[in-house]
This record gives C-alpha cells, structure tokens and sequence, in this order.
C-alpha cells in the first residue's frame, strides 16, 4: 500500500513538474491571418494578411492557464466599378471597404498534454471586440463603429524550442454578437502563428 | 531580452508598414449618381430640347447677371455626348422648348477644398510646436461635378418638375481629361434604363 502511495505521489509530482509549473507565465506575439465569416465574410471577401495577436498566460494549474487575449486583423477589399441601388436612387463607382477588427478577450486555455515539447490545447475566450467599418466611394466615407460582446474558441499548440522559448500556432474562431448599426453579427476565423516567452 | 523587444518592433513595423492603401488614380474616386420621378412616365415621351451652352456654376450670380458658360472644344464635346446617349434612348431633339416633351439642363461646377497644415513638424521635437516660426503646409484638392436635370411640365405638371437627375463627380487632375467625362455621361444614362422610351 505505502509502495502504491508512493509511486501515485511520484506520479503527480512528475505530472506537476511540466513545463507551466517551471515556467508559470508566458506571453506571446504572433502574426495573424484573418478569413471573413458571415456578414464580414460577405462584405469582405479576401482574407486578411494584416494582422497580430499579443497574449499573456498565467497558469492557475498543471495544465490550465488564464489570460488575455488583445488581437487586430484589418480587412480589406477594392470592390470592381459597379452601381448600387436603392429605390429610384443609383450609384456607381469603385468601393473600398475596410474592417479593422479588435478583440480584447479574457481567455482560459486547458492543456490536452504538457509532458512534451508539443503541447495541444484548447481554448475559450470571452470579452469584447471593437469593430470599425468603412467604406469609401469617391470622396466620401460611410463608417460604422459598435463594440461586440464577444466570444473565442480556440485550437491550437505550443512547441518548446527551448527553456524560455516556445513556437505556437493556433486558429480561433471570433464571434462579436450583433451591436451597432451594423445588421449582423461580426464573426472570423483567425490563424496564429508566432513565438512564446516565458517570463 | 534585446532579442525579445527586437522580435515585438519587426512585428509592429511590419503591420504598420502594411496598411490598406486605398485609391491610385484620379478615376478611382469618380462617381455617377441618379435619380427619377418614379410615377413619371418617360415611355411615352419622345422629344427633349436643351441649350447649346452648359452652364459654369460659380460665385455668387447678380439678378440680370448672365452666367459663365464652359469654354469651346469641352461644351460641345459634353453636349454631342449627351445628345448620342439621349438619341439612343429614343427622343428626338427640338429647338424650342416649348414643343418639348422634357428639357435636359447641363451644368457644371467646381469645389476647392484647401487643407493647412501647421505645425507639421510637432513629432520630432516638441518644443518647436506653437512658436509661429515655421511655414504652413498647404494642399488643395478641386472637385468638379456635372449635373444633368430632366425637367417635364405641359399636361404632366402645372409647375415645371425635376424628373431625372444625374450627377457625375470626380477629383480633378490638371489636364482636362475627356475620357472621364465622356464615361461618366455614358454610365448616367446606362444606369437609367427607365429613360428608354423604345
């Protein structure tokens, strides 16, 4: 029995001993991809190639860690020569549409595995994201700006490179509800690659 | 450390670097606007009559004054290009109004808009800022619109009545360039199917 407790103590110590307990907090810089969903989606289509995302954890056990998320994607689009009408009025010309996104998100990240230098897991965020919308024709601008609620689930990995120094990828899929005077919520899908350091 | 705030500066300058940029070309900001009496009933109209002069709307017009007119080749290039695009349409064109079924009315006018810049130089140290020592900075952007108005009275209305308008706007380059008007004559009437009277 004493062997039992022993070898179960082990276990969780070795278990305790991951990367997160020896290195307790990080933070991370990663570029960002964007691809428009939805009413973004269809306002926008091409995806964004302009983007960061800046986040800290802190890990409050073995494998779950807590932070904040702060990203920005800007989205952009010069619409061919087209008319756009509206009962009896028409109007013609080059659009260009611009959507910057900035999602500030308390998030929560669960380790699927730490004994490895690769490290899945998933994540959940929650917090508020800052939408700005413009859409410039000839010499005028219509822009909307509402803050969301919003949400973020997310995948992703860390590969440790080093002590200190972790590679990191994820994809998260950000929901701002519908706010504002625009007609729809405001959703995307954002790939993450950058770096990790431990602080 | 150094490798670390190395690393965040590259990152930055890299999203700042690579900002939409927007618009390239003077034409990239001309723009055709239009919009109709939509009880009126252009089918069953067949003539129109205008003037042979395009009016230059500018500065403020003393009662008995007359107008400034836009100069020889632009007004006939402008008015052959209305007449064509007026002609497919199906109406024919008079020389007195009063046997008209509508009267199209050309005008044309410019807006500057200048911008000062004071101060410019306020980023890079501070202290020069508010002295009134410098030199403004100054830029000017003119625009120029034409406008066409169908305007029908006779046994329709009892007071003449705006029926059609169209309005083509765009930012002027220094040369006056033909082809941009020329398009947007085209593109006012293109997008007012309801004008063919075929």
């Amino acid at each position: 029995m004493k062997k039992i407790i022993a070898i179960l103590a082990f276990g969780l110590l070795v278990i305790s001993q991951n990367a997160y307990c020896q290195q307790p907090s990080y933070t991370s810089v990663q570029y960002s991809i964007g691809f428009g969903t939805g009413d973004l989606g269809d306002y926008i289509s091409a995806p964004s190639f302009r983007g960061a995302t800046i986040e800290y954890r802190k890990a409050i056990k073995d494998n779950l860690l807590v932070g904040v998320d702060l990203g920005w994607n800007v989205f952009y689009e010069k619409k061919d020569f087209a008319t756009y009408s509206s009962g009896a009025q028409s109007l013609s010309g080059i659009q260009y549409r611009t959507q910057n996104q900035l999602p500030m998100l308390v998030s929560v990240d669960y380790f699927l595995s730490t004994n490895s230098e690769f490290k899945p897991y998933i994540g959940l965020g929650i917090g508020t994201m800052y939408t700005e919308r413009s859409t410039d024709m000839g010499q005028w601008r219509l822009m909307e700006n509402p803050w969301h609620f919003a949400v973020k689930p997310e995948l992703g990995f860390l590969y440790e490179m080093s002590y200190s120094t972790s590679f990191k990828v994820s994809a998260k899929y950000i929901n701002g509800f519908k706010s504002g005077n625009l007609d729809a919520s405001q959703n995307y899908i954002s790939i993450n690659l950058g770096m990790a350091f431990n602080l | 450390m150094k490798k670390k705030i190395a690393f965040y500066i590259i990152i930055i300058g890299i999203m700042a670097g690579c900002y939409p940029q927007g618009p390239e070309y003077y034409e990239d900001l001309d723009l055709v606007y239009t919009n109709y009496e939509e009880k009126f009933d252009f089918a069953s109209k067949g003539t129109y009559a205008m003037p042979d002069q395009i009016v230059k709307v500018e500065g403020n017009l003393a009662e008995g004054e007359d107008p400034e007119f836009v100069k020889e080749p632009y007004n006939t290039q402008i008015l052959t290009k209305i007449q064509a695009n007026m002609t497919a349409m199906g109406y024919t064109e008079v020389e007195d109004p009063e046997d008209a079924d509508l009267v199209l009315f050309p005008a044309v006018w410019t807006n500057t808009t200048v911008y000062y810049w004071y101060d410019y130089w306020c980023w890079y140290y501070p202290y020069y800022c508010g002295w009134g020592w410098g030199y403004p900075s100054v830029t000017a952007t003119t625009s120029g619109t034409l406008v066409m108005t169908l305007v029908a009275d006779g046994t329709d209305y009892i007071e003449p009545t705006r029926v059609w308008t169209a309005l083509a706007n765009g930012l002027l380059s220094g040369a006056v360039n033909t082809n941009r008007v020329n398009a947007a004559i085209d593109q006012a009437f293109e997008q007012s199917p309801y004008l063919d009277t075929k």
